[in-house]
């Protein structure tokens, strides 16, 4: 039991020290299909014209290019081994599934190309990434979005997440893995009682008290030893399921899941060295008998003294960082990592000897299961401290970051000011579908299904008369009324109006003629000049559906020349039926009939900087791991403690003792010292929070509603491991268990 | 109530014509492939003292734990006062152990986090009394078993015979019909073995209190009224004491 118990803490280990290895490997293979921007204008045997053509579909990215090779030459992008044809793909094996499952009706529309091959691992993220490349033969150069390449592969770094974002994944590291550290220690405890009838045994055949220690010691170094093989097995077996598992997106295959040797090492070590301690750890207060082991019911005053010095040498490590991670531009993970795990365990090392002073002062007086529980804690604390105290340390780990969450969460999370009550979505559409069309395009989206209104707006820049300077550009929108109504704040309105809103001194005369600019994807060279209606309003500002104000020259289509339209860029701000679930991937449908490679932006209301999302998440997925290994470790630590009283158990059973009244007394056992925990947890993990926010510069804030959350969740998972626990409590109480006497 | 089992006349202790207290007719009982109890019969009157005797898995451990309804047999009839405990909720058998019966265990099984004064009181709270009552009656017990001196120790910082009188105080604390003892003095040295036997049967006749009493100890048997012999789960009528 021992070993599968250590096995299991050890595979999560290796989990997590494969964690670099996994990101690095991804990293690799998303860099080897990256491609520069712009490396050549003109067409050669060696190229290749590539063209985004992302979508989603039920919030699962599709990362789709289009490949059009214009020379025998023209490079491969990694994991396809030949071009597709005009109207074929090649798929990653996700969307190859996704395609021939019954999901696939509302997606069908968009890809309608037929399938020829798989992309390999080389060219994809992870193993559920949905992919393809299709061929086509009238690819065309559009700015930012078709480009002409000749490799692929890109040696750029990866985006840094900078120190405040490393300072956050060491703490993340470190609050997610000390339960599975403790989880560890308490396995190693596993199947008590029957060491103790071997080491009796031993007793019994001659061996003196040291040498019984030293085969326990031994006995524990084996198991611990088997538990690492047990959990490198378990460790090959996960790995081959990690295919099955995308998180947010985020994907690997199993060769990626390998872990860092240094890691590796340090578990290796680690783990039969700390099972050889937690054994003499717990055998300092235990006779081994040759009739049996007993252990001491005399009760032997906690010390305080050496217990603040553990949080203390925490405290030490981080002091020089209080001066500002960013202010020292960089600094030592593993002295953070090391100072807030010396915090955190200062919570374990101070608990039994808080709860130990608080249940000497509690009275006997009330229930008989209340009675029972504060002598037993009164006696022998130490074993229920122990099943909380991972929780505890979890807590206070879980309200550190938090609060360092809350803290930081300013920079990185950014309020968008998008309106999603009058527009879903913003098209944008780069060439395929320019101002002459765009009324046209608009009547046809706002018509399709799941679609409430299309509003259509065709921009391009125009430069001011005698203008040389940047400055000079500003910019023109074309559209009907009610497009415009949308941006500027405008009275009556007709079709060949025309506005002027903000700009300030910039702002062009009526009856000045300004000259449309034209890039590359509609020529390029200078575009046609246009004369500004004397007619020309001022109009006033508003806030758009994207939470900007605009300013410029506004005109209604009839106002300005056709050949202006043909240069400018189409948007159009959408609105979906809400109450369809499909309505979005209806709208994305009828999008992609007028162009495959428009832009969908869905609006909404708060946007995060990759790196913090990246984190958070992780954090969660840590964070639900990280319950489950504890909910596990106090559910073994229960019914362990349960099995060792089992015979007196029965014996007050068959007095006839109601099972309720054990019941309630196991759970006001484990209740009283988390409630302590709690107390200790929240001013240890608000205090520790505080500390990292100092490191990180930022004014100490503390979101009291996630704490109140995180004790909640704790105590969440007490119930819960409780009710797990009632059915083979209850089988343990039976008096049957007596006969064994 | 009437059977055959009851024709012949009790030994000593409790009223020969006195109809059973509590028995137990053809109760058999198998865990797993071994049969326990093979067909066992037992009745206990009030206020007698009934040693059951045998042999190491003889089974008679088993029968007392039948009759105290702490097992239920695989077949047979367990009736205490009129009522049949093999036809009893698991709830209303834990009540009736509660309430009538008394229970003392060969390592006294008192609550190690208790104290001495606690772990006496402890049968009467089950019972329903309040806490002040309990340890006042359960501090006169102690004094009846000669161990008030210990009544504020733990188990674990008292001797064994110390220990198993503590464990007869609770037993007796709760004023029951029958004590279950179960090799009460087995794990003593025969001095103190004796004092507790001669407190236990003393203060149980003294109350009109019946003991059914596992032991395969003759001088122990030599307290009680009668003996049970337990052989391949059978019982036996043994010769008087």
């Amino acid at each position: 039991m021992t070993a599968v118990g250590v096995g299991l803490g050890v595979m999560m280990l290796l989990v997590a020290a494969s964690m670099p290895t996994m990101l690095h490997a991804r990293g690799e293979r998303t860099a080897a299909r990256d491609y520069g921007s712009a490396e050549m204008s003109r067409p050669s045997d060696r190229s290749l014209l590539i063209g985004v053509q992302d979508t989603d579909f039920y919030g699962k990215s599709i990362r789709g290019r289009v490949l059009r090779p214009e020379g025998p030459r023209a490079p491969l992008p990694p994991g396809v081994a030949a071009f597709p044809n005009p109207g074929e793909m090649v798929v990653s094996p996700a969307l190859a599934d996704l395609l021939s499952s019954r999901e696939d009706a509302l997606l069908r529309p968009r890809l309608g190309y037929r399938v020829v091959g798989r992309i390999g691992h080389a060219g994809l993220g992870g193993a559920q990434e949905y992919a393809y490349y299709a061929g086509s033969d009238r690819l065309t150069l559009r700015s930012g979005l078709v480009v002409r390449v000749t490799s692929f592969g890109s040696r750029s770094p990866g985006q840094s997440l900078g120190p405040v974002l490393v300072l956050l994944v060491v703490i993340a590291f470190v609050v997610l893995l000390l339960p599975v550290a403790v989880f560890i220690g308490t396995a190693m405890r596993f199947g008590g009682e029957s060491s103790d009838h071997r080491l009796a045994a031993l007793r019994l055949m001659g061996a003196d008290q040291r040498m019984a220690r030293r085969f326990a010691a031994a006995e524990a170094l084996l198991a611990s030893v088997f538990g690492l093989l047990v959990g490198a097995l378990m460790f090959l077996v996960v790995r081959v399921f990690v295919e099955q598992v995308t998180v947010f997106g985020v994907g690997f295959f199993t060769s990626d899941v390998r872990p860092a040797l240094q890691p590796a090492v340090l578990i290796a070590l680690a783990v039969p060295v700390s099972s050889v301690l937690v054994t003499l750890f717990s055998l300092r207060k235990v006779m081994i008998e040759p009739l049996g082991v007993v252990r001491s019911a005399t009760r032997t005053r906690r010390r305080l003294w050496w217990r603040p010095i553990v949080p203390f040498i925490g405290l030490a490590l981080l002091y020089p960082l209080l001066r500002g991670v960013q202010r020292l531009g960089s600094f030592n993970e593993y002295q953070v990592a090391v100072g807030v795990a010396l915090l955190l365990i200062g919570i374990a090392t101070l608990l039994p000897w808080i709860v130990e002073a608080v249940v000497g002062r509690l009275g006997s007086g009330g229930g008989l299961s209340w009675h029972l529980a504060v002598r037993r804690l009164q006696l022998d604390g130490g074993t229920s401290v122990r099943a909380v105290s991972g929780i505890v340390v979890a807590v206070a780990g879980a309200i550190a970051l938090q609060t360092m969450f809350t803290g930081v969460r300013g920079d990185y999370v950014q309020e968008t000011g998008q309106n999603t009550s009058r527009a879903q979505a913003q098209v944008t559409f780069r060439g395929a579908v320019d101002g002459t069309r765009a009324a046209g395009a608009a009547a046809r989206l706002g018509s399709a299904p799941g679609v409430r209104g299309a509003l259509a707006k065709a921009t391009t820049s125009v430069l001011l008369p005698g203008a040389k300077k940047d400055d000079s550009w500003v910019t023109l929108t074309v559209a009907d009324c009610p497009a415009l109504r949308e941006v500027i704040r405008i009275g009556r309105c007709a079709d060949g109006d025309v506005f002027i809103a903000g700009l300030g001194r910039r702002a062009p005369r009526p009856g000045e003629t300004v000259r449309v600019d034209a890039d590359e994807d509609t020529g390029g060279g200078r575009g046609p000049s246009w004369r500004i209606p004397k007619s020309a309003r001022p109009a006033g500002q508003r806030t758009n559906p994207l939470g900007q104000t605009e300013e410029g020259v506004f005109a209604t289509p009839s106002a300005v020349d056709p050949r202006i339209l043909r240069t400018a860029h189409v948007t159009m701000l959408v609105r979906v039926n809400t109450a369809d679930g499909d309505a979005v991937e209806r709208m994305r449908n009828a999008v992609a009939a007028l162009d495959p490679m428009a832009d969908v932006m869905m609006l909404t209301g708060t946007q995060e900087d990759n790196g913090f999302g990246a984190v958070r998440r992780g954090l969660f997925i840590g964070a639900i791991a990280a319950l489950l290994v504890i909910g596990a470790v106090l559910l073994v630590t229960v019914l362990e403690q349960m099995k060792q009283r089992r015979r007196l158990l029965a014996m007050l059973v068959a007095f006839g003792t109601r099972r309720s009244v054990l019941n309630r007394s196991v759970l006001w056992q484990t209740t009283v010292p988390m409630v302590l925990g709690l107390l200790l947890a929240v001013p240890a993990g608000t205090g520790i929070g505080a500390l990292l926010l100092k490191m990180s510069e930022k004014p100490v804030s503390i979101n009291w509603a996630a704490v109140t959350g995180i004790c909640g969740a704790a105590a969440g998972v007490v119930l819960l491991v409780t009710a797990f626990s009632l059915p083979t409590v209850r089988r343990l109480m039976d008096p049957e268990g007596l006969r064994t006497e | 109530m009437s059977h055959a089992l009851f024709s012949e006349a009790p030994m000593t202790g409790g009223r020969p014509d006195a109809p059973p207290l509590l028995y137990g007719v053809d109760l058999h009982k198998a865990f797993g492939p071994s049969r326990a109890l093979d067909g066992a019969s037992l009745h206990i009157r009030a206020g007698e003292v009934v040693a059951l005797m045998g042999p190491s898995g003889s089974g008679k451990s088993t029968l007392m734990h039948c009759m105290a309804g702490i097992v239920r047999p695989d077949s047979g009839r367990i009736v205490y006062r009129n009522d049949d405990l093999t036809t009893m909720s698991d709830a209303d058998r834990s009540a009736l152990r509660r309430t009538e019966f008394g229970f003392i265990f060969q390592f006294g099984q008192l609550v190690p986090e208790l104290s001495c004064l606690e772990n006496v009181a402890l049968a009467l709270r089950l019972g329903g009394a309040r806490q002040r009552a309990a340890e006042a009656k359960a501090a006169e017990w102690l004094e009846t078993l000669e161990v008030a001196d210990v009544a504020a120790k733990r188990p674990g910082e008292i001797s064994g015979g110390q220990g198993q009188r503590v464990a007869v105080a609770r037993a007796l604390a709760a004023d029951p019909s029958v004590i279950f003892a179960d090799e009460p003095t087995g794990a003593l040295d025969s001095l103190n073995g004796e004092k507790v036997m001669d407190l236990l049967t003393a203060s149980a006749r003294r109350m009109g209190t019946a003991v059914l009493l596992v032991t395969h100890d003759a001088r122990v048997a030599a307290y009680s009224d009668r003996e049970v012999v337990v052989r391949d789960g059978r019982t036996r009528e043994g010769e008087p004491s």
